[in-house]
């Protein structure tokens, strides 16, 4: 059956705009208006025709209930909160203040309690799916800290204590698998002299790197182009999947 | 029943998620909306399920609405007819089992002034194509009535009318043919 010769989709479309197609037939044709234009516009042609038979239909007032139903689904609801953020909630709500107020309210309460509120990230009680490595050092002592989102490409890593790193050498992050495989470079640290923290980018997914590692490790080398680690480490420790 | 252009400046709103240009545009039109799915389906449990599937879809689709090429009240109504008509087939596979096609056919509505031949009359009045229209046969008029109005496929209608179904086929044509040229030369039609 050639649709698209113009008698016969007009044929057609006057049978579906009517409503006189039925089972298969609607299905096939309304899969054909998805993809062809003629038909659209055959289609919409004959429902524009048509349109004035509706005219004088008489009209009937709806039950409230059918709005209701209808902004209870579509309308926006309230954000679901956790419990202890439902006075504020309540209170920003546009009912009880006005919206300058509300911002004000929202940058000095808000945010100082809240930061990850600032990315619009739903307020979380656990954390997100992270890779979290504490590494200590010789007297075991927590050195640094590294995570990542567990799908992420950085790697942050936050100094608690600083190392100290010869002149002329690089502090080197790598990565050590259970099966006892060899270590695989992760990065420079951009700042280890310094507390606080910093990132690395990742050559792939914190998942794809890290999801048969359990041991991280920084040795200091002579440069950041080496295969494997010359020495021992200098800070080692665990390497956990927190979810 | 509000102007197009302001229909038009509503949809596009609910486009852009306004939630009050949405319940205005319910306002303006949910009532005109419910008496057609009333008139096909017979039922205003049914028509208000129509009605609200209707504009779900009309929140999620507002975006696709295109004003070049449909008046918003034509948009309007044809979400809600098709969605009738799905309702209407639906149900007449379910009860066909139970109630014999034709008595399905000729069930009335309760008000006269939602009988198909009238619906029709009145509408052709008000867009002043009675008098072109009156050509057309009594039998071809009633087959397109009961299709739009009904929304009764070609089978129903010939037991409806108790004539073939070939000759029924031609009755809808020459009435939906009718229809056009009527239009046209009355310079309402766009195409």
């Amino acid at each position: 059956m050639n649709y698209l010769r113009p008698e016969r989709l007009d044929a057609l479309a006057r049978d579906y705009a009517v409503g006189l197609m039925a089972g298969a037939a609607r299905r096939r044709f309304e899969t054909l208006l998805q993809q062809a234009p003629a038909a659209q516009a055959a289609v919409l042609a004959w429902q524009a025709r048509l349109a004035p038979l509706a005219a004088t239909v008489p009209p009937l007032q709806p039950s409230a209930q059918v709005w209701e139903t209808l902004q209870r689904r579509l309308l926006p609801p309230p954000t679901a909160q956790p419990s202890r953020w439902s006075w504020l909630a309540t209170l920003l709500s546009g009912r009880v203040l006005g919206g300058a107020l509300a911002g004000v309210l929202l940058a000095t309460v808000v945010l100082r309690q809240q930061p990850a509120w600032l990315g619009l990230e739903p307020a979380q009680e656990t954390l997100p799916a992270s890779y979290v490595g504490l590494l200590l050092d010789r007297d075991g002592k927590p050195a640094l800290l590294a995570s990542s989102r567990r799908h992420g490409r950085v790697l942050s890593v936050k100094m608690l204590q600083p190392l100290v790193v010869p002149a002329g050498q690089q502090a080197l992050l790598w990565a050590l698998p259970k099966d006892g495989g060899p270590a695989f470079l992760v990065g420079a640290l951009p700042a280890p002299g310094k507390l606080g923290s910093s990132n690395i980018n990742l050559s792939d997914s914190a998942e794809k790197l890290f999801f048969g590692v359990t041991r991280l490790g920084v040795s200091l080398e002579a440069s950041a182009d080496v295969a494997h680690p010359s020495g021992d480490f200098v800070l080692s420790g665990h390497c956990s999947k927190l979810w | 029943m509000n102007g197009n252009e302001e229909l038009a400046r509503l949809l596009a709103r609910v486009a852009l998620r306004d939630s009050a240009a949405f319940g205005a545009l319910y306002r303006a039109t949910s009532a005109h909306l419910l008496g057609l799915a009333y008139t096909m389906l017979g039922r205003r449990d049914r028509a208000e399920d129509v009605l609200q599937e209707a504009f779900i879809n009309v929140w999620h689709g507002a975006a696709g609405y295109n004003a070049a090429i449909a008046t918003p009240m034509t948009w309007l109504i044809n979400i809600v007819r098709n969605k009738a008509i799905d309702k209407l087939r639906v149900g007449k596979a379910e009860r066909a089992a139970t109630v014999a096609l034709d008595d399905e056919a000729m069930a009335l509505p309760d008000e006269a002034e939602r009988q198909p031949q009238q619906l029709l009359e009145s509408s052709l009045q008000r867009a002043h194509i009675d008098g072109c229209m009156a050509q057309l046969a009594a039998a071809q008029r009633q087959a397109l009535a009961l299709a739009y109005y009904k929304g009764l496929v070609h089978t129903e209608i010939a037991l409806a009318l108790d004539a073939p179904l070939g000759t029924v086929k031609a009755w809808v044509r020459r009435g939906t043919d009718r229809l056009r040229s009527c239009l046209e030369q009355a310079g309402l039609s766009a195409a």
